[in-house]
């Protein structure tokens, strides 16, 4: 069986920066994605990304994406693409499936970079065609450019919600509705004021109660919530509709951690059950490490920071690079970390992130 | 916290709980405890088989017929849905040889009272669609059946409970009390219970049991790994097992001297559906200590294995992949009944692959031992004396 030196699994901002960062070590790195492009969300976000300017913000999604390509075709990483994995065996033996068949690759350490998953609502009729994540009607509109539906109701304020809204209207959809179950909306207020500016009516402490249709999306019944998030009879609302769009939140994409036995920890504002994790990125496994969104749920700039930090951390663990300039290295990382997560959302994050840090070495101890 | 009980049952798989079913329905007072949860051993980690074919005449035959019996009525007993089906089953073989070895295996099974018979390729064919053409042919018994063994667990432990079982989770036994050759209760995690009957229905456990009392059981937890595909429309007849699995369990001569990974991880077929669509696809037979996980050879080779019988089954997706471990006894048969020389204590481990099958009749047996000093066959084979002595 092939032998490699790094596993690096998944080709979004995290695995795209953890192989730049092995390349750049001179380790012997390959990246595996499933899709047949990397880039992982990034190239799904034609808009322009939020945060600080030394973090590309004001720079569209996609052309992060481009650069960060660009920069491993410099530094001849190897990327294997269509190749979900989909087993990781104690020994570190990788099963993916390629070229219509199981292969099997050995490495000495593996970064999972996997990202995070969509979570669903189930409702009477949820599993018509026509009800849909938003990032995956996100990933028809701007990859696929296949537009999902005509008439769009959009469940969930946070910032996928309205993002993804307003690409909908770009992209000739109509967002009839956008409704979500707390008594305010959850992402950005600039993200927000596009889309009602567009004339999309945002219904705040309203939920779906059913779809209608037989073989496909006819309708969809709204409904109002009390203060105990509880449906007030008689404020039912119908609304014809082709498409229903959840962007009820993201879940870390664990399932390869979980097979390779990492102890978690569950912190729900970072999206649930997270693997454990040291400063380095390293989990509970010798020699498995973690970034991105597989490590709670943030955003392109993070995740590509926690890919260097998880790159720089394993390049050092195979003596590519000497204790000091390691350490130079990921001091640079973790100040770059910290300031990207200040102000009213990153706050959260920091806090939960650093209690997630506290767990993990109480668990080791 | 200090209990009584008429009986402890220790371990929570079915063997463990049909037999505090049976007890609980005859009045006694039972205290079943297990060291994680119902169905977390090898009765959450199986096939779902109710398989008379695959025993060899004799005792092991006998057992499973009563049992098939007994399952008729079992989830009428237990008001719960345990997912029971009379849905035949068949055994695939391969080469002459086999089929020289499956006509002489049939027909002893027929003198028992089985109905079983052997078809052709052509007949077989018509019970079971996408057989590959190099099969000879197959048996076929009207009278397999299959069961979900996860409810199987919990229908017996709820129907227990109505009884007045008790039932207690995460407790592990630490330690027997014993005095002058009786039993007096056991220490567990949680306190003490005062008993004068043990049970040890801990599977391939069962000798960590032993080992406390100084016993050496012969158990060897032998592990089993078996591949799950999505759900998909109906597709197995039932149960489906190859020759080879009969043939490498009753003469391993035949395929002692190969070198090949499926021999040396003991793969057969074992085929079923579950009632949501799914195809479980068995099974290695290994040794591997008490480890349960799956191994990318055994994976492999079971894949190989049942897309060669059936080549159609490439064409589905695995979702995924599970492993347990078997309680193997050296002669396949389980230990059952009173140990010699300490009074009070019983086993009930050892049934292989067959623990499913055979968990009504080995609650019902143990419930007349412990109640009436006798059943209603005669069960000395199986005495776990015969290996005690
Ligand atoms: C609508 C929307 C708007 C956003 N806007 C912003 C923004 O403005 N600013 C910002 O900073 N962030 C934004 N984000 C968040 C950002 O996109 C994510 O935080 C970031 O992409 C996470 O990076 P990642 O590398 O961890 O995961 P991903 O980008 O999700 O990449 C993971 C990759 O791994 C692959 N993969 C997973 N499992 C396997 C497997 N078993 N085998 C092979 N491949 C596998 C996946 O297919 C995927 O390609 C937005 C997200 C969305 C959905
Ligand atoms: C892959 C595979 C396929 C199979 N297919 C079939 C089939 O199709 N048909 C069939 O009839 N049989 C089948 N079997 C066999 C069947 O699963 C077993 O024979 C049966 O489950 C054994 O049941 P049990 O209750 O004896 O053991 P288990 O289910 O293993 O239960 C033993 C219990 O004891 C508990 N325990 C252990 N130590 C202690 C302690 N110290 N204190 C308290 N509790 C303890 C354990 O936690 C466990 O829950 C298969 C087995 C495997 C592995």
């Amino acid at each position: 069986m092939k032998e490699i030196q790094i596993a690096v699994i998944g080709a979004g901002p995290a695995g795209l920066a953890a192989a730049i960062e092995l390349a750049k070590a001179q380790g012997n790195v390959t990246l595996f994605d499933e899709n047949t492009k990397p880039g992982g969300q990034l190239f799904k976000q034609i808009h322009k990304f939020f945060g600080s300017s030394e973090h590309l913000a004001g720079t569209r999604g996609y052309n992060i994406g481009k650069q960060l390509l660009r920069e491993t075709e410099k530094l001849g990483v190897n990327v294997i693409l269509d190749a979900p994995v989909y087993a990781i065996y104690p020994d570190k033996t990788i099963s993916y499936s390629h070229q219509n068949r199981e292969q099997a690759i050995k490495a000495e350490k593996i970064i999972l970079a996997t990202g995070a998953t969509e979570n669903a609502l189930a409702f009477p009729g949820s599993t018509l065609p026509g009800v849909m994540g938003a990032g995956a009607a996100q990933t028809m509109i701007n990859v696929h450019r296949v537009l999902p539906g005509k008439k769009v109701l959009m469940i969930g304020s946070g910032n996928v919600g309205l993002i993804v809204s307003y690409q909908l209207l770009q992209a000739g959809a109509d967002v009839v509705a956008l409704i979500e179950a707390a008594p305010q909306i959850g992402g950005y207020g600039v993200h927000a004021a596009k889309i009602r500016r567009a004339g999309v009516p945002i219904y705040i402490s309203h939920t779906i109660q059913k779809v209608m249709g037989k073989n496909e999306v006819v309708a969809a019944q709204i409904v109002q919530l009390d203060d105990n998030r509880q449906p007030i009879p008689g404020s039912e609302k119908i609304l014809e509709v082709d498409t229903v769009c959840m962007a009820v939140g993201l879940s870390p994409l664990t399932e390869l951690a979980w097979l390779m036995g990492c102890e978690f920890a569950y912190i729900p504002q970072l999206g649930g059950h997270i693997p454990k994790h040291n400063h380095n990125m390293e989990t509970t496994v010798s020699g498995l490490y973690v970034a991105g969104d597989i490590t709670g749920v943030e955003e392109a700039s993070t995740a590509m920071e926690e890919g260097r930090l998880a790159g720089i951390a394993c390049a050092q663990a195979l003596g590519l690079y000497d204790q000091e300039k390691a350490h130079t290295l990921k001091k640079e990382i973790w100040n770059r970390l910290n300031t990207l997560r200040t102000g009213p959302f990153g706050k959260i994050r920091k806090f939960a992130k650093d209690e997630l840090l506290k767990i993990s070495r109480e668990g080791t101890a | 916290m200090n209990q009584k009980a008429d009986v402890v049952v220790i371990g929570g798989g079915v063997i463990g709980t049909a037999i505090t079913f049976y007890l609980s329905q005859r009045g006694q007072k039972v205290i079943l405890i297990e060291k994680n949860d119902l169905a977390s051993g090898a009765s959450g980690a199986c096939d779902q088989d109710i398989i008379l074919q695959s025993k060899n005449p004799g005792i092991h035959l006998q057992l499973a017929l009563a049992s098939s019996q007994m399952y008729k009525t079992l989830e009428k007993e237990l008001d719960y849905d345990i997912e029971y089906e009379n849905t035949g089953g068949m055994i695939l073989i391969e080469t002459p040889e086999e089929l020289k070895i499956m006509e002489d295996f049939v027909n002893r099974q027929k003198a028992l009272g089985l109905q079983v018979e052997i078809l052709n390729y052509k007949e077989a064919l018509r019970y079971q669609r996408g057989l590959s053409n190099h099969l000879v042919g197959s048996t076929y018994s009207p009278q397999d059946a299959h069961v979900n063994p996860i409810r199987l667990n919990l229908g017996f432990a709820q129907a227990a409970r109505r009884y007045g079982a008790e039932i207690l989770l995460e407790t592990e036994i630490t330690k027997i009390k014993v005095k002058n050759n009786q039993i007096e209760g056991l220490e567990t995690n949680r306190g003490t219970i005062y008993t004068p009957v043990i049970i040890n229905a801990a599977g391939a456990w069962a000798p960590s049991i032993g080992r406390m009392i100084g016993l050496k059981i012969p158990i060897k937890p032998r592990r089993g790994q078996i591949v799950i595909t999505e759900p998909v429309p109906p597709f197995v007849m039932g149960d489906v097992l190859s020759a080879r699995y009969i043939v490498a369990k009753y003469n391993p001569e035949l395929y002692n001297n190969s070198e090949s990974a499926a021999v040396k991880l003991g793969v057969g077929l074992s085929l079923s559906q579950t009632r949501k669509g799914n195809i479980l696809i068995g099974a290695t037979r290994e040794f591997a200590g008490y480890d349960i996980t799956n191994t990318r050879t055994g994976i492999k080779e079971i894949l190989k294995n049942a897309t060669r019988l059936i080549p159609e089954l490439k064409e589905m997706n695995i979702i995924r992949a599970i492993a347990g471990l078997r309680p193997y006894t050296p002669d396949g048969l389980p230990l059952l009944g009173p140990v010699n020389g300490l009074n009070g204590f019983y086993l009930a481990a050892g049934h292989e692959g067959d623990g499913i099958a055979l968990a009504p009749i080995t609650g019902k047996i143990i419930a007349d031992l412990i109640t009436d000093g006798k059943t209603f066959m005669d069960v000395t084979a199986l005495s776990p004396n015969r290996f005690l002595m």
